[in-house]
């Protein structure tokens, strides 16, 4: 056994890509009459390993497309790999995006209850934080509010503050700093090397360069699916910037 | 059949949580709100009752209660099945961002159904008072009954969650099939009005057999006929079984094409 909080060994995953999605009945009755195919299949993650220690900020850049998204959800159980394995030590993955799902008809509180539980955190426990959670978000006026009426920002806020208080053991971040003003960033940042130093393992995507480098411990650079490379922020970071530069030219 | 009721005792707090946030989220904005299930089987039977007790003369003893018993059986049936419809499409953002089972969806629809059940049986509580309607022993057994309709919800609510998500269309022809079952279920009749041959066909009609059950044990304080029950049994275990079966096959994927 490893003592690695994540361990991802030769995923692989395809995608059928549907130039005219057939999604009525009908249609995929008269396609069958006909030869052509309606969708050509797409290589989004290409024998990718890497392993994340305790304690480690782990970053992976990569341009649009390059499968980072697709990655973390395998990671967090949401895709199912073609192949290869995942071995996460820990209970909780949340990854944060803009949101955790929240549901814009349900009020900031019932959502924080939706997404604790489905973290599999218990009812009585989110009770006990729930005010804690409102606050560190900074949405003690907006508590009752439907989330529909959120700001991205303030989106963003309740979904970071739900899972940081939610204490997972491995924290996803997905562009978590494109919204937020300044404080928040701040406060943001403070949380997550207070996690670090407890021994959590963090993923961290970004296309902020400079905030990459600053940040993490290791970054990986995805290149059309396929690891690039995986090494010391700046030597990636470069490796990454060099590459892009050769493609455009 | 172990895994998904594994599933459902670790997740059972998120069950519960998506079927009281679908309740509420059903009834916003709507100044009456949970008394909406209650008014809208008294509407029906209203309707019913005049139609059929005044125009049609149907020679059936206590009618209001007979109607009543059938119409809160398939009201149970059509809204476990038709809120799991869309119970995965509703999800699509949650889907996209934590890992949960994809029965629970189609699971809560079945508890969120069964709350408005409980609710539509008070009403049903109140007529039989109303109408001084001495009800006998058997009527014990209309849990047993409800429980195996549950189950028959259950079995149909799984793969039409997934199939939704793959194929619009299940939503259309979903929406006929309950229409049409409504009129081919005896809730304003009697079975035995229809032609012979008719019943042949219809007795495979799980529903048939379960709102002939409920008024066995409700009204005629009889136990149903061991063929009703074997009918019953059987089609609800064929519909479970295949719907279980639909559903595993396109569960882990269903994620990638919401």
């Amino acid at each position: 056994m490893s003592d690695y909080a994540i361990s991802v060994k030769n995923i692989s995953k395809k995608f059928k890509l549907y130039h005219e999605k057939r999604d009525s009945i009908f249609e995929v009755a008269t396609s069958f009459f006909q030869k052509k195919r309606h969708h050509e299949i797409l290589q989004v993650l290409d024998d990718v390993s890497f392993n994340v220690k305790h304690g480690e900020i782990f970053g992976i850049i990569g341009i649009n497309g390059s499968g980072k998204t697709t990655l973390l959800r395998i990671i967090s159980r949401i895709y199912a790999p073609d192949s290869g394995s995942v071995d996460v030590k820990g209970t909780v993955i949340p990854i944060l995006a803009l949101g955790l799902g929240f549901h814009p008809e349900l009020t900031a509180i019932t959502n924080i209850y939706q997404s604790s539980i489905l973290l599999g955190f218990p009812k009585e426990e989110i009770s006990k934080r729930v005010d804690d959670i409102i606050k560190f978000a900074e949405l003690e006026k907006f508590a009752d509010t439907k989330v529909k009426n959120f700001s991205a920002g303030m989106q963003m806020r309740l979904a970071f503050a739900t899972s940081v208080l939610v204490n997972p053991d491995i924290l996803i971040l997905d562009e978590v700093f494109a919204v937020g003003d300044v404080n928040f960033q701040k406060k943001c940042f403070d949380t997550i090397m207070d996690f670090k130093k407890r021994g959590k393992a963090i993923i961290y995507v970004s296309h902020d360069m400079e905030g990459v480098q600053k940040f993490c411990d290791t970054v990986m650079y995805l290149k059309q699916g396929k690891v690039g490379m995986i090494g010391s922020p700046e030597e990636t970071v470069n490796a990454f910037l060099a590459s892009e530069e050769k493609q455009k030219q | 059949m172990t895994t998904i009721r594994d599933e459902m005792w670790k997740f059972r707090g998120i069950l519960f949580n998506f079927a009281i946030t679908d309740l509420k989220i059903r009834y916003r904005n709507s100044i009456l709100g949970v008394l909406w299930s209650l008014i809208e089987p008294l509407l029906m039977l209203g309707v019913l009752f005049v139609v059929f007790s005044t125009m049609f003369k149907f020679e059936i003893p206590n009618f209001p209660i007979y109607l009543l018993v059938g119409i809160v059986c398939y009201n149970f049936f059509k809204n476990g099945t038709s809120f799991a419809l869309n119970s995965l499409t509703n999800r699509s953002a949650l889907m996209t961002q934590i890992y949960f089972p994809r029965s629970i969806p189609a699971m809560s629809a079945g508890i969120t159904a069964s709350i408005m059940l409980i609710f539509e049986i008070v009403v049903l509580a109140i007529f039989i008072v109303i109408f001084q309607f001495a009800p006998p022993i058997t009527i014990l057994l209309l849990p047993l009954v409800l429980g195996l309709l549950l189950v028959l919800v259950l079995g149909i609510a799984l793969p039409l969650s997934v199939l939704n998500v793959k194929y619009k269309d299940t939503e259309f022809i979903w929406m006929i099939v309950l229409s049409a079952g409504f009129f081919l279920t005896p809730i304003f009749y009697q079975f035995d009005m229809m032609p012979t041959q008719v019943q042949n066909v219809l007795q495979f009609s799980p529903m048939v057999q379960i709102v002939t059950m409920a008024h066995h044990v409700v009204l005629y304080g009889t136990l149903p006929s061991i063929n009703t029950i074997l009918y019953a049994i059987g089609s609800i275990s064929a519909i479970t079984a295949i719907g279980y079966l639909i559903f595993r096959k396109y569960q882990a994927k269903i994620v990638e094409e919401v």
